[in-house]
């Protein structure tokens, strides 16, 4: 009977002519509502973010690390969240870092930026103010990112020579002169050399720097996949990828990794991952991350089910046979 | 006196370095030479021409080549001396290193230069041609000068300013900065960055529609990709494999040794992440990678027509 | 709501409506906006490029630097100074009958890029490679036993075995590793079977590849639309419009 396949039909061709706007205007509802609510989810680290999560902060209080910062507000959502993260591990552990930039022009203003509210948030709650010179530097922006990774691989002191930062009077100096800098002659004088980037910036500085420096990657979603393939072949030593690694970090941060609370009881069923991680209690460690992932169900919801209505309304208005 | 040109070490100041009037004398003759010499080659023959710029590129590819084929010196102390013709040659490359890098960075910085330049000239001649749409050229142009004045007026600023005065103003509120402070911050992080973010942003809307219109299970490959990606979107999700996790708990009844918890979607996600995913991409990445060495080799040694030296 | 930052953040907002409105069509609103935001960008980029790049790497390379009291600080050293003609060169590429001129300045920089790829490529490979030698015969054929994470020893055992499950596994990410390698490389038409097989055994498991791909690219394009909206009805919004 031709009745229920024409039926079928119409309503296959009404599934496929759903304007574009009202997908848009449901993305926008869908993706301010629940900004609204605050809940937390329960949360399964992944082991890259726990190792990375492990490496800093098993990295030595004092030392020096270099932070690669290569985000700007173009991947705030994953990447701030991120640089956040990262930086308020680093200064709770009185870790000391000299950030530089190799993408992107607007980068190391958009981290320095970055880096004022976080001190403005840190003055708050009561701890002591990161002075620039003395607990952070500035090394500047370096457009040839593979010259430059070279350079870092064979002589720190030629590296940086030439990099110059304000010190605590506002002269400009030698950053090889803060005391963020000092004793560090080779790139293996440092702790680590952290990279946060949106790009293959650090595919470039793994090739030069794999072998003589710990290297720690702060991702996001896009280059996650590909770069996720360095952590397991042991290059990286710890990666966090995307909004899901901003959401793993803050959670570890809060509640530690495999690491019990009063009651005895882990937070987490870590099966794979055995490492103990302390948290850090009573501070703040959920911000962005866990701000935007409850949004981000509603989001991906909205795109799977798009997909399926779009498969659905073609399976029902598909000639049928010699129809 | 260190007539070292390529490999710079530490010298004491000298006739031909220092900051007085003899270096501004030889910077001056340099340039001039520079651009004598930049002048002749517009006199260069055509023949000639792509040996020119073949030969550029393979003596600075040339640098890097032999720093990794001679033996590196390692753990070498600064008053080290070489001892031989390798040792020294090893130490020259090592030293040289900085240069060469100094070189990639001072040249790619200049050819954005050229970019922003190429852009001003374009819409500068459509301002002056008066062409279709030149008043948003105005803007364009009106909104670089503009960052431009108010980036250097801050940075020329903060340079010379007093320390305890550049403390105090770091401590006030944005609403109470001075001018020059919230006229940079204004156009950097209120209008710049957040457009930045915007653009970005906008794609998010049409890989929605994308996905809506275009997504279609017509083929085997377009099965596999679809559900991969459906499950990889899943398992990113804490809400969803908590009550998916739920599901298989009813299975194995809470019992953390049961086979069926090889079900739970943290376990299917990491079997398809470790087994598929990760080595196939690790072969998309090697094959690329062979390409570009490939690539690399044939631009090295100016085998590649549209490279750089044709 | 007039104050500075009630200012910027609403001119913030009005600028990404701004740049929103193409999801409608294409309007002046829209080509004011982009212009502006390439304006911006463009003199940023100028100001960053003197100040944090060729200032201290370039210039005062060239000309040193005094300390206060006069001292020479960094001695200077002229040779930098052919830097400037060799970057000019570059603007040749605007003149029709000199434009082979500004070629030079990029076979430079691909020379140099060039030349590190040898290194670079084993620097990035050969991990890779060698972590893609793992077991396919497994020392214990039973399943990989239960250990929650304080059984240490257990632990230490299961790591030092290979399990048939995972011998499998890792089969199947070899199989995985070489078809799509396979496919990847041999783009030539092949005559054997077993080859034609295995290329095409290769593009169907590539897909996963690109579906891990897609999905995590939504996650990511997905939160920068969170993040503006986010921006957008709390930071703007909320805490300036209606002072909460």
């Amino acid at each position: 009977m031709a009745m229920p396949e024409t039926t079928n039909k119409m309503f296959g061709e009404k599934l496929l002519s759903i304007p574009r706007w009202i997908w848009f205007v449901l993305v926008i509802i869908l993706a301010t509502i629940p900004q609204f609510v605050s809940i937390t989810i329960p949360n399964v680290p992944e082991d890259s973010s726990a190792a990375l999560y492990k490496e800093l902060m098993t990295l030595p209080e004092g030392s020096t690390v270099i932070v690669q910062t290569d985000w700007t507000k173009s991947t705030q959502g994953e990447s701030r969240g991120q640089f956040d993260a990262l930086m308020r591990i680093l200064m709770r552990k009185n870790i000391k870092f000299a950030f530089m930039s190799v993408a992107d022009p607007q980068a190391s203003e958009v981290a320095r930026n970055a880096l004022k509210e976080l001190n403005a948030e840190r003055i708050k709650d009561g701890d002591r103010e990161y002075k620039r010179w003395e607990d952070y530097v500035s090394l500047g922006y370096f457009p040839g990112a593979e010259g430059k990774g070279k350079e870092i691989g064979e002589s720190m002191l030629d590296a940086f020579k030439a990099s110059k930062d304000k010190d605590q009077n506002n002269v400009e100096r030698s950053v090889l002169e803060s005391p963020v800098m000092k004793g560090i002659e080779k790139v293996g004088d440092l702790s680590a050399f952290i990279v946060v980037t949106a790009s293959k910036s650090i595919t470039i500085a793994l090739e030069r720097l794999q072998d003589k420096v710990k290297m720690l990657g702060l991702v996001t979603g896009v280059m996650g996949p590909e770069t996720v393939n360095y952590y397991t072949s042991n290059q990286l030593k710890g990666l966090s990828i995307g909004l899901k690694g901003v959401y793993d970090m803050e959670t570890m941060m809060e509640y530690g990794a495999n690491y019990p609370d009063s009651s005895g009881k882990n937070f987490y069923n870590m099966k794979k991952y055995t490492d103990v991680v302390p948290n850090w209690p009573g501070k703040k460690n959920m911000d962005r991350g866990t701000k935007y992932y409850l949004t981000l169900h509603f989001t991906i919801g909205l795109m799977i089910i798009a997909v399926i209505i779009g498969n659905i309304g073609v399976l029902l208005t598909r000639k049928k046979g010699n129809e | 006196m260190g007539w070292n040109l390529l490999a710079q070490t530490a010298t004491e100041p000298s006739f031909f370095n220092g900051p007085n009037g003899t270096i501004w004398g030889w910077i001056a003759g340099t340039m001039l030479v520079g651009f004598a010499i930049l002048i002749g080659l517009l006199y260069m023959p055509a023949q000639g021409r792509k040996y020119v710029i073949a030969g550029f590129t393979f003596v600075c590819g040339l640098f890097y080549v032999l720093l990794w084929l001679v033996p590196t010196p390692h753990d070498r102390n600064p008053d080290d001396v070489p001892r031989g013709k390798v040792e020294e040659i090893s130490f020259w490359l090592s030293d040289a290193v900085n240069v060469f890098g100094g070189l990639s960075n001072i040249l790619v910085a200049m050819l954005l230069l050229l970019g922003v330049f190429s852009l001003a000239r374009i819409h500068i001649a459509k301002i002056i041609k008066q062409q279709k749409d030149w008043v948003f050229s105005v803007c364009l142009i009106g909104a670089m000068v503009l960052i431009i004045i108010a980036g250097y007026n801050k940075w020329l600023t903060e340079l010379n300013m007093d320390p305890a005065q550049l403390e105090a103003i770091g401590k006030l509120e944005p609403n109470a900065w001075p001018f020059y402070k919230k006229s940079q911050d204004f156009l950097f992080d209120g209008l710049l960055q957040n457009m930045d973010a915007a653009m970005f942003s906008v794609i998010a809307f049409y890989i929605l529609s994308a996905a809506y219109r275009a997504f279609r299970v017509r083929s085997v490959e377009a099965t596999i990709l679809l559900a991969t990606a459906l499950l990889v979107m899943m398992s990113l999700l804490g809400l969803v494999t908590l009550y998916w996790n739920m599901g298989v708990d009813l299975i194995t009844r809470g019992d953390p040794a049961s086979f069926w918890n090889n079900l739970k979607l943290k376990e299917i996600a990491d079997f398809i992440g470790s087994s598929f995913r990760a080595p196939g991409l690790r072969a998309i990445d090697f094959g690329i990678g062979v390409g570009a060495l490939a690539m690399a080799l044939r631009l090295w040694l100016g085998l590649e027509r549209a490279g750089g030296s044709n | 709501m007039f104050t500075y930052l009630g200012l910027k953040f609403t001119f913030g907002v009005i600028a990404t409506i701004g740049l929103y409105t193409v999801l409608w069509r294409e309007n002046k609103f829209y080509r004011f906006w982009e212009h502006v935001f390439l304006g911006l960008a463009a003199g940023w980029a100028l100001v960053i490029l003197w100040t944090e790049t060729l200032r201290p790497q370039w210039w005062n390379k060239m000309v040193g630097t005094i300390a206060e009291g006069g001292n020479i600080a960094e001695p200077g050293f002229w040779a930098w100074a052919i830097m400037l003609p060799i970057g000019f060169a570059g603007y040749f590429v605007f003149s029709r009958k000199h434009s082979w001129v500004g070629r030079i300045p990029i076979g430079i920089i691909i020379g140099l890029w060039s030349g590190q790829q040898f290194d670079a490529w084993i620097q990035r490979f050969w991990p890779q490679l060698n972590a893609s030698m793992v077991p396919l015969i497994p020392t214990d054929f039973g399943l990989v036993p239960y250990a929650a994470p304080s059984e240490t020893v257990l632990n230490a055992t299961i790591r030092q075995n290979v399990y048939l499950s995972q011998a499998i596994g890792n089969l199947i990410a070899t199989i995985t590793l070489l078809s799509v390698l396979a496919y990847f490389l041999f783009g030539i038409e092949l005559k054997s079977k077993f080859m034609q097989g295995t290329t095409k055994l290769g593009r169907y498991l590539l897909m996963v590849g690109f579906g891990a791909i897609f999905g995590s690219t939504v996650m990511m394009r997905f939160t920068l639309l969170i993040d503006r909206m986010y921006f957008i009805w709390i930071e703007w919004f909320q805490r300036i419009v209606l002072g909460g």
